[in-house]
Formats: structure tokens, C-alpha cells, sequence
């Protein structure tokens, strides 16, 4: 306990980035590159709203991002900052087609290239596929990573919960907290989650190094934005309780979310362990989207064992630089 | 007022019981004050007592419940007064609090009920797991991490379940609810003291967001417009130069020419 005290804060988000782009609350981030250019277009790393981004940089030695880095592959990442009151009226479209938008048009004009590559992060993976089917122009080839696309699988906890909620009640009075956020996940397995992991941490003996890395995921986990009312609502109504993405029934900016228009090549990364989306809630994109050059890698992890496991980043990164030096324009 | 044929047949259940409270008031205030009557003793303290009772549970209390037992805040003020007169709006949200209280109270006993029944599904699991698996017992580790398996297993069957998603949504509809009611007191006290209320940012914000759609329409007009002129301005012609209107200057006659 006083190896713990002893540590106090830690520092979580450590390679080198230049915020290029800002509207709002949102914020595009560009990375310094580590090493030789794999001369593929840049790219864009989308994160869910739910969660801060910093989880792909954990620490140098757990970092998504920097591994891509180092494999040569140009990273931004759209970060979509804590969002408060000021938001709340602000409709899902804007955040897929308004802010994610403007952020993949000003690569484009930053590199003078015609489409980039996209990597969507949870929901934010199917933030990417909703901009993706409508943008296909802006899409050179398409990465989803524990995304879900149908919400309403036999595994689905979360789905299963959120279908009796009254989201309009929950978010009449304002943006939903991150704190109820953090109550629903850790009540998807509150007996690991709230007990073993202290009873484990114990076990640590004191190692600084292990309790730095306990502390680091620790404060990721609660640092949850609350999230903006209105985008909320019409995510959980239309994608969890309608299930539209898969049925063809979504609309945004007015326009029809058809996943059979997106027709760049796509890689689709899932976790086998995943208590968050489970793969059943992944796996189908293959069935709708309108690809031919379609791939789906499963990695034996859990949701969060995928941004930091070892498992997966001895897997996840190379395989990813792999897939876009293949798909070379 | 000790006479408690005062109250109107038709009236409340509870004027009635006030009445007879009084009355039973007023005797044993009599006898309390006269100490030869005091000393007699008799059934006076009893039915004092006995008309205390009648009217609490008159106005929905429960004094005859046991220690423990719940009490549920929304019958005692249900059978009250109705919502009247200048305060009438937040009497009635007050009201509509205290009924989703009640309603929360309710739902969350089921909710700990539950939790009690994973809980002894969890136990019985290890049981069985430790009877087959000698090591278990062995290490404090070992059966400790026996026990939350068994209670994840057993968590993850009930959570699963119709029942548990339709309380956890009640549960969280309620206090939604709760939160909204809660919300129009805050407003009204904002008003009072002439603070910013919620009403009135959100309006703010509402027009700012106006004003920015405007905004960009009329920016994204005024682009496509430039695109065009500039379209327009690249296109090679095919055809002869068209010749420019000539223009005529006028110059006025100078007096005497």
C-alpha cells in the first residue's frame, strides 16, 4: 500500500503528437513518426465516445500507436475530448459526419491525397463504418477493431440491459455521466472487476513497475467523458435497440447507411474473450458489407487485452501494417 | 371540538380519527390535571393510545411495524390532502419524489434479493468445485479464485436474464425520473434567486446551434458558388472570342463646340 502512495500520479499518453486540427470539444492529433515511412496513406484512428483514446498510448511499452509508429505507418487520431453541457443537443450525425468529417477532409487536404485509411476504435468502429458507407470516396481501406455491427446478439450484455431503457427519460435532464457509465461496466462482471483485481493487486509485491501499469489502467478505466445526451440516445435507440446498422434502416444527414457501399477493402479485428462486444457482435460485418477484399482476424484476448496485452501487440500491429503496405495504392 | 360527531359522516376517514385523538387528548389532559381522577387509573392512558394508533394508520403510518419493516413514503402522504392552492405545483412534485422513492425502494429490495440468490448459487458452486478439486481447499488463492468464478457464472446466468435486464432498466428508469423531478426545483429556486437555470442555457445553447447550422449553410453556399465561378472561369471556349459589348462613353458637348 505504500509502494502504491509512493507512485502517486501516472503519466499515460507519452509519444510525441501535434494537435493539428480542433473544433469544440474535438481534437485531431498527429504523431511524430518513429520510423521510415511505410509510404501508405496516413492513418486515422477513430476512438469510441465512451472511452478516452489514450488507451492505444498507454505506456511506451503497451502503445498501439506507437508499435504502428515504429512500423512506419503516419498516425492521427481523433480524440473526442470531454464533452459537457454545451453539447448536449449536438445529433449523432454531427459527430459521424460533422466532426469526423471534417477531421478526415483535412488530412486529405493536409496530404493532398484523395482517401486515407481509417481505423475505428469500439464505437468508434462503427462511427467508421456508418462514415465509411457514406464517404466512400474519402475510404482507401477500412480497419474495425472490437467494433460491434449487430447489437442484438445472444452474448450481448449490454444490449440485453439497454433494451428496456427508457433513453429519452435517462436523458431528458441532461448528458448521461460518466460515472453510470462506469457502474454498467463494471456491473457486466462485478465480482472480477470490483474485487479480484485488488485481491491480485496484492500479489504485486510492491514491484513498481507492476503498479504503475495497475495505476495507469486503473485511471483509464474510471476516466470515463460523460456523453453528450442527444448523440447518446439515438445511439443506444437506433443501434442497440433497433439494431438499424445491420437492417439497412439507419439514417444520417439525411442520407441512407447502407453497409453494402462500402466497398474498399476491409480488415476486421475482434476479440475471442470479449465481454464488451463479444464477437458475435462483430463477426456479421463480413455478411453486410459491400467489399470483396474482406478479412477478419481474431485474436484470443479480451476487449481491453486488445489495445495492451501482450498477445496482441505482438499480432495486432504488425498485422495491420501488413494488411495497408499489401493494399498500397 | 371533544365531540366527535363533529366531523361530517362524509368526511375523510382521518377527520374522523382527529377528532377522537382530541378527544382523547383533551380526557387525559383532564385526568392528568386532576390528581384524584389521576390515581384512579383505568382505561383512559389505553384509549389515548388507542386513538393515537387509529389515526396514524388513518394517514397511511404503520406504528404497529416491526422493527425493520419498510415503510412506504408515498402512502402516508397519498391519503393526505390533495395538491391545493399556491404551492400546488411542487406539493405535487414533492409528491411524485416521494412516489419514486417508494417505487426505487422497491424495486432495489428485489434487486438485493437477487443478489443474494447468486450469491448462495455462487457458494453452492464452489462447494460442489472444491468437493471434486482436493487442491482447492489447499490454497487460500485457489479457492478464493474458485468463488469468483462460481459467482461470475452464476452473476452472468442471472444478468442474462429477462428478469434481472427489466429490474436493472426500472432501476435506472426510476432515477431518471427522480432526476427530472429534481430538476424542476432546482429551476424554480434558480428563478428565485435569479441565478442562470439549466431552461435557460440549454435555450442559449439551442440558438447558438441555430446560428452555426446558418452559418454553415451559408458558408458552404458561398463556397460552391466560388467552385462554380472558378468551374466556369477554367473551361477552355471553343468557339471565337466573343467580342465585349462596345462601350460608349458619352461625353457631354462642350459649350460652344
Amino acid at each position: 500500500m505504500r509502494a502504491l502512495r509512493e507512485i502517486g500520479e501516472v503519466q499515460v499518453g507519452l509519444s510525441e503528437k501535434t494537435c493539428v486540427y480542433a473544433e469544440d470539444k474535438i481534437q485531431l492529433h498527429h504523431y511524430v513518426p518513429l520510423a521510415r515511412s511505410a509510404r501508405v496513406p496516413p492513418l486515422l484512428i477513430c476512438y469510441a465516445m465512451v472511452n478516452r483514446p489514450y488507451m492505444l498510448d498507454l505506456q511506451p511499452d503497451r502503445s498501439l500507436i506507437r508499435e504502428l509508429l515504429s512500423l512506419g505507418v503516419d498516425v492521427y487520431l481523433l480524440d473526442w475530448g470531454y464533452p459537457d453541457g454545451a453539447d448536449r443537443f449536438i445529433p449523432l450525425t454531427e459527430y459521424v459526419c460533422g466532426y469526423l468529417g471534417r477531421c478526415v477532409e483535412f488530412i486529405l487536404e493536409q496530404n493532398a491525397i484523395d482517401a486515407l485509411n481509417l481505423l475505428g476504435v469500439c464505437q468508434g468502429g462503427t462511427m467508421s463504418l456508418c462514415y465509411a458507407a457514406l464517404e466512400p470516396r474519402h475510404i482507401a481501406n477500412l480497419i474495425t477493431m472490437v467494433a460491434p455491427v449487430d447489437f442484438k446478439t445472444p452474448e450481448n450484455l449490454l444490449s440485453k440491459w439497454a433494451q428496456h431503457i427508457d433513453v429519452e427519460r435517462l436523458t431528458q435532464s441532461g448528458n448521461v455521466s460518466g460515472e453510470f457509465l462506469n457502474l454498467v461496466y463494471l456491473a457486466l462482471m462485478p465480482f472480477r472487476l470490483t474485487q479480484q483485481k485488488y485481491v491480485n493487486l496484492l500479489q504485486m509485491e510492491g514491484d513498481r513497475a507492476q503498479l504503475e501499469n495497475f495505476l495507469r489502467m486503473e485511471k483509464w478505466i474510471f476516466d470515463s467523458p460523460d456523453q453528450p445526451a442527444r448523440a447518446f440516445r439515438e445511439f443506444i435507440e437506433w443501434f442497440f435497440q433497433e439494431n438499424r446498422l445491420i437492417r439497412g434502416e439507419l439514417t444520417l444527414d439525411d442520407r441512407q447507411v447502407l453497409l453494402k457501399n462500402v466497398q474498399c477493402p476491409v480488415l476486421n479485428i475482434y476479440a475471442a474473450k470479449d465481454h464488451l462486444v463479444p464477437p458475435s457482435a462483430s463477426i456479421p460485418l463480413g455478411v453486410h458489407v459491400g467489399s470483396e477484399d474482406y478479412e477478419s482476424l481474431q485474436v484470443d484476448v479480451g476487449h481491453i487485452g486488445m489495445y495492451v496485452s501482450g498477445k496482441a501487440r505482438k499480432t495486432v500491429p504488425a498485422a495491420i501494417a501488413r494488411w495497408l503496405q499489401e493494399r498500397k495504392p | 371540538m371533544n365531540d366527535s360527531t363533529t366531523a361530517h359522516p362524509e368526511a375523510p376517514p382521518y377527520l374522523k380519527a382527529w377528532d377522537d385523538y382530541v378527544s382523547a387528548c383533551q380526557t387525559l389532559f383532564e385526568r392528568l390535571s386532576n390528581p384524584a381522577a389521576a390515581a384512579g387509573g383505568g382505561a383512559v392512558p389505553l384509549a389515548f393510545l388507542g386513538s393515537w394508533k387509529d389515526l396514524a394508520a388513518r394517514l397511511g403510518m404503520r406504528p404497529d411495524a416491526a422493527p425493520g419493516e419498510s415503510s412506504i413514503p408515498e402512502d402516508k402522504f397519498a391519503s393526505l390532502f390533495p395538491a391545493l392552492g399556491y404551492s400546488r405545483e411542487y406539493q405535487e412534485i414533492g409528491r411524485r419524489m416521494l412516489d419514486l422513492t417508494g417505487q426505487f425502494q422497491r424495486r432495489y429490495a428485489e434487486f438485493l434479493q437477487h443478489s443474494a440468490d447468486i450469491g448462495q448459487s455462487a457458494f453452492q458452486a464452489t462447494q460442489r468445485r472444491a468437493s471434486k478439486d482436493d487442491t482447492l481447499l489447499a490454497s487460500p488463492a485457489a479457492i478464493y479464485d474458485a468463488w469468483i468464478d462460481c459467482a461470475e457464472e452464476a452473476y452472468a446466468q442471472a444478468a442474462h436474464g429477462e428478469p434481472f435486464a427489466r429490474l436493472l432498466a426500472d432501476l435506472c428508469n426510476i432515477l431518471s425520473e427522480f432526476k427530472i423531478e429534481r430538476g424542476k426545483l432546482l429551476e424554480a429556486l434558480a428563478r428565485q434567486f435569479d441565478w442562470p437555470s439549466r431552461a435557460e442555457v440549454d435555450s442559449l445553447h439551442r440558438q447558438v446551434g441555430i446560428l452555426r447550422s446558418a452559418a454553415a449553410k451559408a458558408s458552404a453556399a458561398v463556397k460552391s458558388k466560388r467552385v462554380a465561378k472558378a468551374t466556369a472561369a477554367a473551361k477552355p471556349t471553343t468557339g471565337p472570342k466573343r467580342r465585349g459589348k462596345r462601350k460608349i462613353r458619352k461625353t457631354p458637348e462642350r459649350a460652344g463646340q
